[in-house]
């Protein structure tokens, strides 16, 4: 990202041949669309080219993901009049295991992980994460209520956290 | 609810705003309770990290003549825009507990205000604004902890029984009237700037009675946004209201109510 800070083109060539799949993957998932999700991935990189100070350390795969939430999210916006949800800002945190984790971790250990958790919380902070949507909207959806969502997803961020911490580390 | 499920309902919220679960309001509530709350730091620490991994879950092989269609596209904007290369830009990392706190000053600048116009603080923020608000929360803050009126256990309460689903909510054109259990709560985000001289003075109604008491006076932030809690019992008010009064405020309302609403 230094290098990209200094409008260095090859440098975030290098970082597009990395990221986009992730970036793009994102889009789809949430918009479900291929036209807007390649759309979103140019809004990402280019805020990425023009914006690079935006990047304030920490893990960057983390970073572009939000980032790219958000962008998604604008887009979902767009379409409907329906409670916003707020995708946490790009915090970097004192002790987070984020560095150590993300580093070693990659799509199959993530599934893997996500394999381990039961149906109803997996299912839950999988639809939470790619729908932009609210708990509230979250639990209408899903037809559950919404302190069970809400006990649901706690419980499953925990437990996932424990098997991302055992396929790292296993 | 006891002390003990209160703080269980509020990690609950924590943890949805790690995944991004939360409308914007009760997203800056719980970055307030986060910045204020050991706890509640190291649980949003842990979790939005693990939040942040399921983004690879979406990493996935793109067909290739997609990716170069992309790339294309991209790389024609950026090279247009390169520059010749060796200049370094600037960049700073902020310390990263002191910009949850100060985003916790902001968010809680946003309890008082419990916003409508709520931000990215990553991208889209208004800094301006924002150290204005953190600004006026910090002057809002020091002046309750002088008088003794608001202590962390006060704040987490307040966060509770607004962000509550079982809170009654009273929507007047200014804002929100919020009742949960026997507390009485103004989140008002749209209140018109004040003359010279003036303040908002709140009034209550006994049930069953048209006779307005006056109760506590406030002033906006420069925003128009206020959150303030009345020194009622809810279960004895029927009506509430809101009017400007010159300063001291007044032993009856002087001029046409901001606004009046029935809690029923």
């Amino acid at each position: 990202m230094e290098r990209v800070s200094a409008r260095d083109d090859a440098a975030f060539e290098a970082l597009y041949d990395a990221y986009h799949r992730l970036v793009f993957g994102i889009g789809l998932r949430m918009l479900g669309d291929p036209a807007l999700a390649e759309d979103v991935t140019q809004t990402v990189f280019l805020k990425l080219w023009t914006a690079p100070q935006a990047f304030r350390g920490g893990s960057f795969v983390a970073w572009v993901s939000r980032v790219t939430r958000n962008c998604a999210l604008d887009v979902l916006r767009s379409r409907a009049a329906r409670p916003e949800s707020e995708i946490p800002a790009d915090l970097a945190l004192d002790g987070a295991l984020e560095d150590e984790i993300f580093v070693r971790l990659d799509a199959q250990r993530l599934r893997d992980a996500l394999s381990t958790l039961p149906t109803e919380q997996r299912s839950l902070i999988e639809q939470g994460f790619f729908a932009g949507v609210t708990h509230t909207e979250l639990a209408r959806r899903t037809d559950t209520p919404l302190g069970t969502v809400k006990t649901r997803i706690r419980s499953g961020l925990h437990r996932l956290r424990l098997a991302l911490g055992e396929q790292v580390s296993g | 609810m006891n002390g003990d499920s209160n703080r269980e309902a509020m990690l609950e919220q924590v943890a949805l705003y790690a995944l991004g679960l939360l409308p914007r309001e009760e997203a800056a509530l719980v970055i307030a309770f986060i910045a204020n709350d050991d706890e509640a730091y190291a649980e949003y620490r842990d979790l939005s990290s693990t939040a942040d991994a399921l983004a690879l879950s979406a990493d996935e092989p793109v067909d290739s003549a997609r990716t170069a269609r992309m790339k294309e596209r991209l790389m024609a904007r950026v090279r247009a825009d390169a520059p010749a290369r060796g200049t370094l830009a600037t960049r700073s990392i902020a310390p990263a507990r002191g910009w949850l706190l100060g985003a916790g000053l902001l968010a809680a600048a946003l309890i008082f205000s419990l916003i409508t116009v709520g931000q990215n603080l990553s991208l889209r923020g208004d800094l301006t604004t924002a150290q204005r608000r953190a600004s006026t929360l910090q002057s809002q803050l020091a002046q309750s902890e002088r008088s003794g009126a608001r202590t962390r256990n006060d704040l987490t309460q307040t966060l509770t029984d607004l962000v509550s689903p079982d809170a009654r909510r009273y929507d007047v054109a200014e804002g929100t009237v919020i009742v949960r259990s026997n507390r009485v709560y103004f989140a008002l985000s749209k209140l018109p700037a004040l003359p010279r001289g003036h303040v908002y003075q709140a009034w209550t109604a006994a049930k069953g009675s048209s006779a307005m008491q006056p109760s506590l006076t406030f002033t906006p932030n420069p925003d128009g946004v206020a959150v303030v809690q009345l020194p009622v019992d809810a279960d004895k008010v029927g009506v509430v209201a809101v009017s400007v009064e010159p300063d001291g405020g007044s032993k009856t309302p002087t001029t046409t109510p901001t606004f009046v609403r029935p809690l029923s």
